[in-house]
């Protein structure tokens, strides 16, 4: 994770809005993002974030607000002069055309010498790990490998700005997760601004320096991945974001940065005001990530605070184990996990087990 | 597959009763008779050569050609414009324009033929080969509109806007990306189109003003039987010219579906 | 080419304007046309006012005018019938029993006499069904007595026709065949029932819409089919396009000929908005 802050501005979002007819497709988006940042847009399917993607490479026009790439506002200006580049979910490669012929097609009005474009053109084939391929027919090619002349044709023309339309849902299991470390190595080597749009929360964590998660048209949470998972800013980005336990609270009191709450199974918690992000006006509930709760073995002493429970549920995973376990004689169901290690045995249901917390660990949405 | 000899061998006297007319039209004009009947006279070459020598024929089946090219690119330029426009693009009134655009194919031919020649007469305008361009390409534009949405359909929208990406402009993305990818389509509706105006005979009738055309020609002739031998071998001839041209069309159509990465399905419209 | 509703509504009205006002100049107002002479004083070789329902009421009061309409539609309502009921096998075989791989061949051989030239097709049968033709020679060849077909005008016409548009109503059947879940049918078979009550109950229904269309591909050019009558049956028996016809350029009669045309656009409208109607019946009436 490298830090943001002090580079330079690219892209700037100020209040927009974009409609379809009369449906509301992007509500106020605002945020900026940084020059060789990796960022990307997480959310569920009809979330706004292609749209959004869309109207940064200008095949979406605005209804109102402004976008601005490198200090200039993109209003007029066409999605052939910006200075962006596509990585299509389809890959959209030419199938009339070879490789070569494909990665070179945005050099046509280049005035470089022929043996120079040619000289480009392989490089960037290099660059993209599909050096000696050019000759090769494009329908010819399998899917990692349409991503990878997507990619090389999109580079070479040096944008300021590479957007990624789910570059990665086509491609199987082993090879999304391959060209996920792939895209991050290409990303520091050119330096150049990435955005990614996805809709796997995973794939954001792994690739990103920042993550706007979007609901319904809105920026819910623009943040680094750590920040994003430790500190949701709401239950739903929560929710959405790996998986968390979330237990009925009330609020006792507040004063100053603290926040004392009762939470049901766990008693009273005295919380930083850092881990109550923003008032929602929803039922106030606690919210617990499973990898925070430690089964206590034996006599071991729990660091912070512990509770009782039973377990109601076993999940085993080979190198893991989850648990629902009812907390502190309540209906409270609470899931965990816990790393299988030589001599910790995997419990039964129905076992009363004592479980470890930290009060740190703790968000309160309210 | 389960077998079904019933349906089997009733499909094949299908055929049979499809074909069966057709094939009579070589046996024929081989035949070594002026009388059409059966028990056969004879092979001989004489009726080929007999059309071959017929100078009304010739003529006619020079404005005939000259019609079917006319009509089959007047069709396709004004069916790309319009499937282009129907399959790209959201516009008032689009529903109704397409709707009339489609509309001689569900309208007899009579009634197209005889709504035109009603205003060429009263506006004046004298009946040449050129009304008969005009009506037929009334009737061909339906069909290469058919033939070129679906060329354009099957053309991914993400290509289009990558070259636009990549610094192309509106029209140089259509030459580039969009007219070479769609090239077996419109060869497709050329040659449909060409077909059709071809054989077509109200509109070549009515709209032609007694100019001779290959189809009205024909149809004048079967009158006399002494010429129906040599319309035969004539309709031998056409029907071959069908076959390759329509087998020609196919393989495009297929070749252009599949360059665009898409799933042959099908067979004409 | 970043595109506001309005600027892609422009740029799609440009692009189909070409066709657009094509189809307006050459059909629509040339229907127009003939719907406001339809309603005009007609003389021969002149249109004049005062507007009337006097051609209507022609068509109406002569016998001879209807009989010609209600004819046509009876042959075409036959034709089509036959075409269908005929082609139905052909198409379910086409779906249900021939490789995936070689139903385009099957198809394409199906398709092939339709693309040959009408006219000659239409003429052939006129050689065949003729006074001494084809058939009557082949059934003196085995020794039978030669049906004279020639002389039951109708009857040939109506040959004729259903051979003409037989291959237009295989194709939109075999669609919708095509369109029928296969699971449907062995759900069906697995509640017990027999193949032909599977048959009955499930596929007819399902490729009904297709049955619909291929009744109106076949209808519409038979109700309007000018050669045959003209041809096969020798004039004898005209059908409306003849009538229209003789009443527009024989007669010159513009306004009675426009009547003509009008009413038998409509009636072909009716009777398609009727198989359209129809139709929704076995979609469950969402289109």
């Amino acid at each position: 994770m490298t830090a943001t802050d002090d580079r330079p501005t690219m892209i700037e979002f100020k209040d927009v809005h974009k409609y379809y007819g009369d449906y509301h497709a992007l509500r106020g988006i605002n945020g900026t993002i940084k020059a060789g940042e990796f960022f990307s847009l997480l959310g569920p399917s009809g979330c706004g974030k292609t749209t959004l993607l869309r109207t940064i490479a200008g095949f979406e026009d605005i209804s109102s607000g402004v976008i601005m790439i490198d200090g200039k506002d993109m209003a007029d200006v066409a999605a052939n002069v910006r200075p962006t580049n596509m990585v299509f979910q389809s890959y959209a490669i030419f199938p009339h055309m070879s490789v070569e012929e494909n990665v070179g097609f945005g050099l046509r009005k280049d005035p470089r010498s022929k043996e120079d474009k040619a000289r480009a053109v392989a490089e960037a084939l290099e660059q993209v790990g599909l050096k000696g391929f050019g000759k090769r027919a494009a329908h010819a090619l399998s899917g990692g490998q349409r991503q990878r002349v997507a990619l090389a044709r999109a580079l070479i023309l040096k944008p300021k700005v590479l957007l990624l339309d789910e570059p990665l849902s086509a491609l199987d299991k082993k090879m999304r997760e391959h060209m996920q470390v792939e895209l991050i190595k290409l990303q520091r080597q050119v330096g150049i601004t990435f955005i990614l749009v996805t809709h796997d929360q995973e794939e954001a964590l792994v690739m990103s320096d920042r993550i706007a998660v979007m609901f319904e048209g809105e920026i819910a949470q623009l943040a680094d991945p750590e920040t994003l998972y430790r500190r949701p800013a709401t239950r739903k980005v929560a929710d959405f974001i790996g998986t968390m336990n979330f237990i009925p609270a009330s609020i006792l009191s507040e004063a100053g940065d603290k926040v004392e709450v009762e939470a049901k199974g766990l008693g009273r918690v005295a919380l930083d005001i850092a881990q109550a992000p923003e008032k929602t006006g929803e039922t106030p509930v606690v919210g617990l990530r499973p990898e925070t709760l430690t089964l206590l073995y034996d006599d071991q002493k729990a660091p912070e605070r512990e509770t009782d429970g039973v377990i109601d549920e076993v999940i085993y995973f080979g190198d893991m184990t989850y648990y629902d376990v009812y907390l502190g004689g309540t209906d409270v169901e609470v899931r965990l996990s816990m790393r299988n290690v030589p001599g910790r045995p995997v419990l039964d249901v129905g076992d009363r087990v004592r479980v470890a917390w930290s009060p740190s660990a703790l968000v309160l949405f309210r | 597959m389960k077998k079904a000899p019933g349906l089997r061998s009733y499909t094949l006297f299908y055929l049979l009763f499809l074909y069966g007319p057709i094939l009579l039209l070589p046996i024929f004009a081989f035949n070594d008779s002026r009388v059409v009947a059966f028990p056969l006279q004879g092979f001989t070459t004489g009726w080929f050569a007999e059309m071959a020598a017929d100078q009304n024929l010739r003529n006619a089946a020079k404005n005939s050609l000259i019609i079917a090219l006319s009509v089959a690119t007047i069709s396709t330029v004004l069916g790309i414009f319009a499937a282009r426009a129907s399959v790209r693009y959201r516009f008032p009134g689009k529903g109704p324009l397409m709707s009339m655009i489609m509309l001689p194919l569900v309208l007899p031919e009579m009634i197209v033929a005889m709504a035109l020649l009603v205003v060429l007469l009263s506006i004046g305008i004298p009946l040449s080969l050129f009304t008969v361009i005009l009506g037929q390409t009334l009737i061909c534009t339906p069909f290469a509109v058919a033939i070129l949405t679906s060329a354009f359909q099957s053309l991914d929208r993400s290509l289009e806007e990558a070259a636009l990406d990549l610094g192309e402009t509106p029209w140089s993305t259509f030459r580039l990306i969009i007219l070479p990818l769609v090239m077996p389509g419109i060869l497709a509706s050329f040659l449909i189109c060409f077909t059709i105006s071809f054989d077509e005979f109200i509109i070549a009738n009515f709209l032609g003003s007694g100019q001779p055309i290959l189809s009205v020609y024909i149809f004048g002739q079967f009158r006399f039987p002494a010429k129906v031998p040599s319309m035969l071998a004539l309709g031998t001839l056409l029907v071959l010219l069908s076959i390759i041209l329509l087998g020609f069309a196919e393989y495009m159509r297929r070749r252009g579906i599949a360059k665009a990465g898409g799933k042959v399905s099908g067979g004409f419209l | 080419m970043a595109q506001t509703p309005r600027s892609e509504a422009r740029t799609g009205l440009k692009l189909i304007s070409p066709t657009a006002i094509y189809v307006i100049l050459l059909l629509a107002v040339p229907l127009a046309t003939v719907l406001v002479y339809s309603v005009m004083t007609g003389g021969r070789g002149i249109v004049s006012f005062p507007l009337t329902f006097e051609n209507y009421a022609e068509l109406w009061s002569k016998s001879v005018y209807g009989y010609i309409m209600l004819k046509s539609l009876l042959v075409a309502l036959v034709v089509t019938a036959a075409t269908v009921i005929l082609a139905y096998p052909v198409a379910y075989f086409v779906s249900f029993h021939v490789k995936p791989e070689r139903k385009s061949l099957w198809l394409f051989l199906i398709t092939i006499p339709f693309w040959t030239s009408y006219i000659i097709r239409v003429s052939l049968w006129f050689v065949i069904l003729g006074f001494g033709g084809v058939l009557d020679s082949t059934l003196a060849v085995v020794g039978l007595q030669p049906l004279n077909l020639a002389s039951y005008s109708i009857l040939s016409i109506i040959i004729v026709l259903a051979h003409a548009y037989a291959p237009f109503a295989v194709l939109p059947i075999f669609v919708s065949l095509e369109k029928v879940d296969r699971s449907l049918l062995e759900a069906g078979q697995d509640l017990g029932e027999s193949r032909w009550v599977t048959f009955l109950r499930v596929t007819l229904p399902l490729s009904m819409p297709g049955v619909i269309a291929a009744a109106l591909i076949v209808f519409i050019p038979t109700v309007g089919d000018y050669v045959t009558p003209e041809l096969v049956g020798d004039g004898k028996e005209p059908m409306i396009a003849n009538l229209i016809e003789t009443q527009l350029l024989k007669l010159q009669n513009f306004p009675q000929g426009s009547a003509f045309a009008v009413a038998s656009m409509l009636m072909v409208g009716i009777v398609s908005v009727a198989f359209v109607l129809w139709n929704r019946r076995f979609i469950g009436g969402s289109k």
